[in-house]
């Protein structure tokens, strides 16, 4: 599994158990290092978009995707082009983690993280 | 099944030294609950404060809003599998006490959401606005994660209720209504000639302050599966969900989930109402696929001939909603959906992140990017604060004179995706 993420605590938890990939920027910068990847040939294994947490309001994004790649998905190119729309609609308070307020940041921080470990930590078995 | 729900007509709450019902009055013994809630070891204070219709008083961040209610006769209790053991409920005879609900407000994480004007014009898109309310202000320990806190508050506000509906257990119910509903088979013999509807509950489960659980189970962690839909009306589905605060569906609107009744009112008139199919709403994509796989499965399994879909949430829920939408047009099954739209300050963007050609029938809650201005409120309770953080709030939305300008999302229950919204163009 390819692990794109943003976020020092995902990558704490999930460096030593797969590949992670991590972005220095912010959440559309993740979402852009996913839609490349998405080009190259790796496929969403989790939705783009994080729960009912608005783009626009957390900094931090993480994003499951295949480690191998195929022919272009274009169920996840729909998926994460349509993630990069809501991006552009509601622009973000905070560009990165460290734009937010000290207290508000590990707040993000620790939502992101909840919301990928939940669904990956089933099948790490962790 | 058939449930007798006996409602009691709750006209104020009085905090004192003795709980009762009386004369359509709550009183609420403060020391005796407190006492209660503070059992729980991550709890450091619990406070209380009445709130009525009309008041200039703020509520904000509000994290759930409950209805007390208690189980009478037949199997089971009310919130099974949290206060109750997991006993299946829906029978039997449940009182409420309606116009009154349990607040809770307390801040989870530093950008948690949702306020409730008792009067003004923000009072007019929240329907919690015109009950009687106990709000409770939880405070947690020193050092209590997120997690923790947010199960310390639920929990909180789950027991207050409980202890409150047993108050109401022997006082004689103004209004009794009952809900009947037939067996797969029987209906069928019953209503031959009447299309069989079904009613697809979208239930938030993605991780914390996204959670829902049903019987006690996060519903994550659950395939599809079929409720009679007088279950919901004693409690077996309850919510952990804090996150956006417009289109979250809170306890009180599980209890009283306005499809449900819609559907169970039109039963053997116009609709034979087979079932509740409840389905989730995860992060994985693969789970997202599952899921609508089997609530279109379970929806053919029942031989619908039409499906309302409700959703809940914004976004990454969009998905789910159009995969459920999708799968079920293309068995057959007529489908309707319920959601809000996201269409930007002026309307002019597209509302959902995803669409379908097969969402031809649709069901809007309102626009939650629309702005709107709170006037200044002359008590609040809980964290003004947290005005310039939450969702849809922007920096300066709280202004020096106590106003607040921001976009719809900050009222709890302003767009609600199960219709329960107190404007509409009916």
């Amino acid at each position: 599994m390819l692990l794109v993420t943003n976020n020092g605590k995902v990558r704490e938890k999930y460096g030593p158990l797969c590949t992670v990939q991590f972005v220095d920027g912010g959440h559309t910068d993740v979402l852009t290092q996913v839609r490349d990847l998405v080009h190259q040939g790796h496929k969403l294994l989790t939705h783009p978009l994080a729960g009912s947490v608005k783009p626009n309001e957390t900094p931090f994004r993480s994003v499951a995707m295949t480690e191998e790649t195929g022919p272009l998905d274009l169920e996840s190119l729909e998926l994460v082009e349509r993630a990069l729309d809501v991006c552009r609609q509601f622009p973000p308070r905070f560009h990165r983690g460290e734009d937010a307020p000290a207290e508000m940041r590990e707040d993000f921080a620790e939502i992101d993280f909840r919301l990928i470990d939940g669904a990956l930590a089933p099948r790490f078995g962790s | 099944m058939r449930l007798e729900l006996g409602e009691i007509h709750i006209s104020d709450i009085k905090l004192g030294d003795c709980s009762k019902v009386e004369n359509g009055v709550l009183y609420v013994n403060v020391e005796e609950l407190k006492a209660l809630l503070l059992e729980d070891e991550d709890l450091a204070s619990v406070e209380f404060e009445v709130v009525h219709p009309g008041e200039s008083v703020r509520i904000i961040p509000v994290k759930d809003v409950i209805e007390p209610r208690v189980k009478v006769e037949g199997p089971g209790g009310v919130f099974p599998g949290m206060i109750s053991k997991v006993t299946t409920v829906g029978s039997g005879k449940t009182h409420v006490l309606k116009g009154c609900a349990v607040v809770t407000t307390g801040k989870v994480v530093g950008f948690q959401e949702g306020i409730i004007d008792m009067s003004g014009p923000g009072a007019e898109y929240t329907p919690f606005s015109k009950l009687n309310n106990l709000v409770m202000t939880c405070e947690p320990k020193e050092g209590i994660k997120q997690h923790q806190h947010e199960h310390a508050i639920r929990m909180a506000g789950l027991k207050a209720a409980a202890y409150l509906g047993a108050l109401g257990k022997d006082v004689q119910p103004d209004e009794t209504k009952v809900y009947e509903t037939s067996g797969v088979m029987s209906g069928k013999e019953k209503y031959p000639d009447l299309p069989r509807v079904g009613y697809v509950l979208m239930l938030q489960s993605q991780g914390l302050l996204h959670d829902t659980y049903v019987y006690g189970v996060d519903m994550k962690k659950s395939m599809p599966t079929i409720l009679n839909p007088t279950e919901v009306m004693d409690g077996a589905i309850l919510s952990g969900n804090c996150v956006s605060a417009c289109d979250k569906n809170t306890t009180y609107h599980h209890l009283n989930n306005p499809v449900i009744h819609d559907l169970l009112e039109q039963h053997g008139k116009t609709l034979n109402f087979v079932g509740v199919i409840i389905t989730n709403e995860n992060v994985y994509l693969a789970d997202k696929e599952r899921s609508s796989d089997w609530s279109t499965k379970l929806a053919s399994f029942l031989e619908l001939d039409g499906a309302l879909v409700s959703q809940e949430g914004f976004g990454n829920p969009d998905t789910d909603l159009i995969m459920n939408c999708k799968k079920l047009e293309a068995a057959g099954i007529k489908t309707v959906i319920i959601t809000d739209e996201y269409a930007g300050r002026d309307g002019a963007s597209q509302s959902l992140a995803d669409a379908d050609p097969s969402a031809d029938a649709v069901v809007t809650g309102g626009n939650a990017n629309m702005v709107i201005h709170l006037p200044k409120m002359d008590k609040v309770i809980g964290h003004p604060e947290a005005a310039n953080i939450i969702a849809g709030g922007f920096d300066g939305a709280l202004e020096s004179d106590g106003s607040i300008t921001a976009e719809l999302q900050v009222i709890t229950g302003a767009t609600n995706e199960m219709g329960f919204n107190k404007l509409s163009a009916r």
